[in-house]
């Protein structure tokens, strides 16, 4: 016969030296709690929160004032995609995106290679590149409408180079407002394309160079078979910025054209902000917002995987 | 242990002064409430804010020093908005406490979306002028700012649309006489550019003026069609309107539509270049006549951008009969704007005392007229031309004084009608048509559906 005992587990005396936090842990009060609750407020409180919120709104018919929204389900979606306006908005984007996208990466790796070269006065050059990036667009669209109207400095440049055939009311026509935007994008961002780039060619390993030299490679060959695999990453990163400002284009052609003539220079923001403010379709103007995000985040999405696999791929 | 009661301590003071100076505040709110003669305020005292999209801000102040001469212990704070950025500066303000206590109205759409802001103004028409308020102004400034059988604001004065604004001093120059049909047009804009003077000019990227020229078009082909369709009583497929489009079009194919006009926005382009005299001629209705005036001209060449702003003789002229139908030109508009009360505003007695006194009493309206902004909601009420300073009296006084005379004396609405996407597919159909991406017909047809839609 087996005696059993039952005994009480041994209470763990503690030392009296440990810390009283130890003996009674706060699990009300995490210890990182308070250094991490404002970045946690902000982000979970103001753009989880209001994306949601959007989301909800996008249900909505609703003037932005009436305290009765009405319940609409997916009729402001439906009719966002029954609309010509919309989908010129979507090809607009599309056309902004590669274009920009392809002559600031030719002009800032351009730039780049060069002022990495021995250039005199390169700093002046790159202050010269670099200045439209910091002038706010709100400045420069006055200046813009005025260079590309009919009578502007743009068309006076052209008839003093003997070009004045080809003059033309570039922002006053469908067919050729949105390349002055375009344009316009170009000259402003290509200063942050090159300024990114010549920081990338900087880590390009110098012994790589040299060697691609040593084996008789020109500057051609250097450029394409050494520096632009070098560069991926940031071409990737371009790109993404790239798609993702492309959807959220609103300040230059609100300023400039106010998404006209006829709807040629239409993006999904100044969509949104028509749609919102002036016409009181704060529901459609949502639902819009609610397609945007879901772009910007696919197209996020879309070109680091596609940067991730090439790299593996190398 | 220690530092945990501590906290606890802490937190409880805290608690009890933050309860504590809550307490204060509120007691304090309601006695200052109790103190300043009763929830309304005062009628002859205070500081109120006034906003809106127009008047100029010279012209506002104007407004505000004439009242002072009489309240001289209301102060009046006035804020321009611009057009553009009203709806999304004053949405937000009169959903705030702190909204302004009074915000000007206009007629249409803005009715519908801010109507529940505005208090009934209804018994300060009665007190001010009598049961039988509505007999002593004009009626087109009562039926626009009326809506669920309040009044939502009382009208300062209406504007009209219809008419074209002529530089007459380049007209002398080169010795034309202003056009009254499309050839006699198609003609003077020849010959100022052939002396490289611009002719006309609109900014037709902005709905509210090109819908300005397609209801003077209409109106010379039949008239009251454009009304009927604004209010959905004839389709906008109308053979009139089609034609209307078709007559637009040739403007641009005439020559008399500056190049890039589809680009450009009546403000500040097309104002501009009239105000610097690159162009001849402009389609403005009665506002313009504020720039009739030597102080009013002068500000605005000035704004246009002119260094040396030197006023010249702007004249109004009917519009040219470009259809060739006969019909005369014909005028058409609403109530300027009102003047709303925030039902929200912490002085609504001064409020309305500055309300009526600006719309509703023959100083207010005196002061309203001598301005030439807008005509007096106040029937009866002229401008007082010998206190008017016109820099061209010889030139500009008649025919100022018949714009006045045949616009009052017309009962067509210009926005009343027409919500905000109609307007937008107002622009698209004219724009469209312009630039040939879509023929009259085409064009009328997808206005249509657009309006038939917004109805729905």
């Amino acid at each position: 016969m087996v005696a059993t005992t039952l005994q009480t587990p041994p209470t763990r005396q503690v030392p009296s030296d440990e810390p009283a936090l130890k003996r009674r842990p706060h699990r009300l009060s995490p210890p990182g709690l308070p250094w991490i609750l404002p970045a946690l407020v902000l982000s979970v409180g103001l753009i989880y929160y209001c994306i949601g919120y959007t989301g909800v709104i996008s249900t909505w018919d609703w003037d932005g004032i009436s305290p009765n929204p009405e319940q609409v389900g997916l009729e402001n979606y439906l009719k966002m995609v029954n609309s010509p306006v919309f989908w010129g908005a979507i090809w607009h984007t599309i056309v902004f995106f590669v274009v920009t996208f392809t002559a600031q990466t030719v002009l800032g790796l351009l730039f780049a290679v060069l002022l990495h070269s021995q250039v005199k006065l390169a700093v002046v050059y790159k202050v010269i590149v670099f200045v439209p990036v910091v002038l706010a667009p709100a400045i420069m669209a006055p200046v813009f409408r005025q260079f590309y109207g009919a009578d502007g400095q743009f068309n006076w440049i052209l008839e003093h180079i003997g070009l004045g055939a080809i003059t033309q009311p570039w922002l006053g026509q469908s067919s050729t407002a949105l390349w002055v935007l375009m344009a316009v994008a170009v000259w402003q961002w290509t200063g942050l394309t090159f300024v990114l780039y010549f920081a990338a060619m900087g880590q390009i390993d110098q012994s790589v160079l040299e060697a691609a030299r040593i084996d008789g490679a020109g500057n051609i060959r250097t450029i394409v078979s050494i520096i632009w695999p070098g560069v991926r990453g940031t071409t990737v990163a371009l790109a993404m910025l790239g798609a993702i400002g492309a959807l959220k284009t609103f300040d230059l052609p609100w300023l400039i054209t106010v998404g006209g003539p006829n709807g040629a220079t239409e993006f999904l923001g100044t969509i949104i902000y028509r749609q919102t403010i002036p016409n009181y379709h704060v529901g459609y103007g949502a639902a819009v917002s609610i397609v945007l995000l879901v772009l910007a985040l696919a197209m996020a999405i879309l070109l680091q995987v596609r940067g991730r696999e090439k790299v593996t791929v190398d | 242990m220690y530092t945990a009661h501590r906290s606890r301590r802490k937190l409880r003071a805290a608690a009890i002064i933050a309860a504590g100076v809550t307490s204060a505040l509120i007691l304090s709110a309601c006695a200052g409430g109790g103190g300043g003669g009763g929830a309304e305020g005062e009628a002859d005292s205070g500081t109120l804010n006034w906003w809106g999209w127009t008047p100029d801000i010279s012209v506002g102040q104007a407004y505000i020093d004439a009242f002072n001469e009489e309240y001289p212990d209301i102060t009046i704070n006035y804020k321009q908005v611009p057009i553009e950025d009203w709806e999304a500066a004053l949405r937000p303000a009169l959903a705030s406490p702190s909204g302004p206590d009074i915000f000007a109205m206009q007629p249409g759409a803005r009715v519908e979306a801010f109507k529940s802001f505005a208090e009934d103004l209804t018994p300060l028409a009665e007190d001010t002028l009598g049961e039988d308020w509505e007999d002593k102004v004009s009626a087109i400034g009562v039926e626009g700012l009326s809506a669920d059988g309040k009044l939502t604001a009382m009208s300062i004065g209406a504007t009209y649309a219809g008419s074209v604004w002529i530089n007459q001093d380049l007209f002398d120059k080169y010795n034309l006489t202003p056009p009254t049909t499309l050839d006699e047009w198609v003609d003077v804009c020849a010959e100022f550019k052939a002396n490289g003077v611009g002719c006309f000019v609109q900014g037709a990227s902005q709905e509210g003026f090109d819908q300005d020229t397609l209801q003077a078009i209409s109106d010379s082909i039949e008239p009251g069609v454009w009304t009927s369709a604004s209010k959905g009583d004839t389709p906008w497929t109308d053979p009139t309107i089609v034609k209307t489009l078709e007559t637009w079009k040739s403007l641009f194919e005439n020559g008399i539509m500056q190049d890039g006009a589809i680009g450009y926005a009546q403000y500040p382009d097309a104002n501009n270049d009239f105000m610097s005299q690159k162009y001849a001629m402009v389609q403005m209705g009665t506002w313009y006549m504020q720039y009739a005036t030597t102080a009013g001209q002068t500000a605005a060449i000035e704004a246009a951008g002119v260094a040396d702003p030197k006023p010249f003789p702007i004249v109004p002229i009917p519009f040219p009969d470009v259809t060739g139908s006969g019909n005369p030109a014909a005028y058409y508009g609403d109530s300027d704007y009102g003047l709303a009360l925030n039902t929200k505003s912490k002085n609504k007695a001064a409020a309305r005392t500055f309300i009526s006194w600006l719309t509703a009493t023959e100083a207010g309206q005196q002061v309203v007229a001598d301005k030439l902004n807008d005509i007096p909601a106040l029937l009866g009420v002229e401008p007082n031309w010998d206190s008017i300073e016109q820099p061209f009296p010889d030139v500009q006084r008649e025919p100022v004084q018949k714009l006045i005379a045949d616009a009052s004396a017309s009962s067509e609405s210009r926005f009343l009608y027409l919500n905000q996407d109609v307007q937008d597919a107002i622009l698209a159909a004219c724009t469209s048509v312009a630039d040939g991406s879509a023929t009259p017909e085409e064009a009328a047809a997808t206005l249509d559906a657009a309006a038939v839609a917004s109805r729905s």
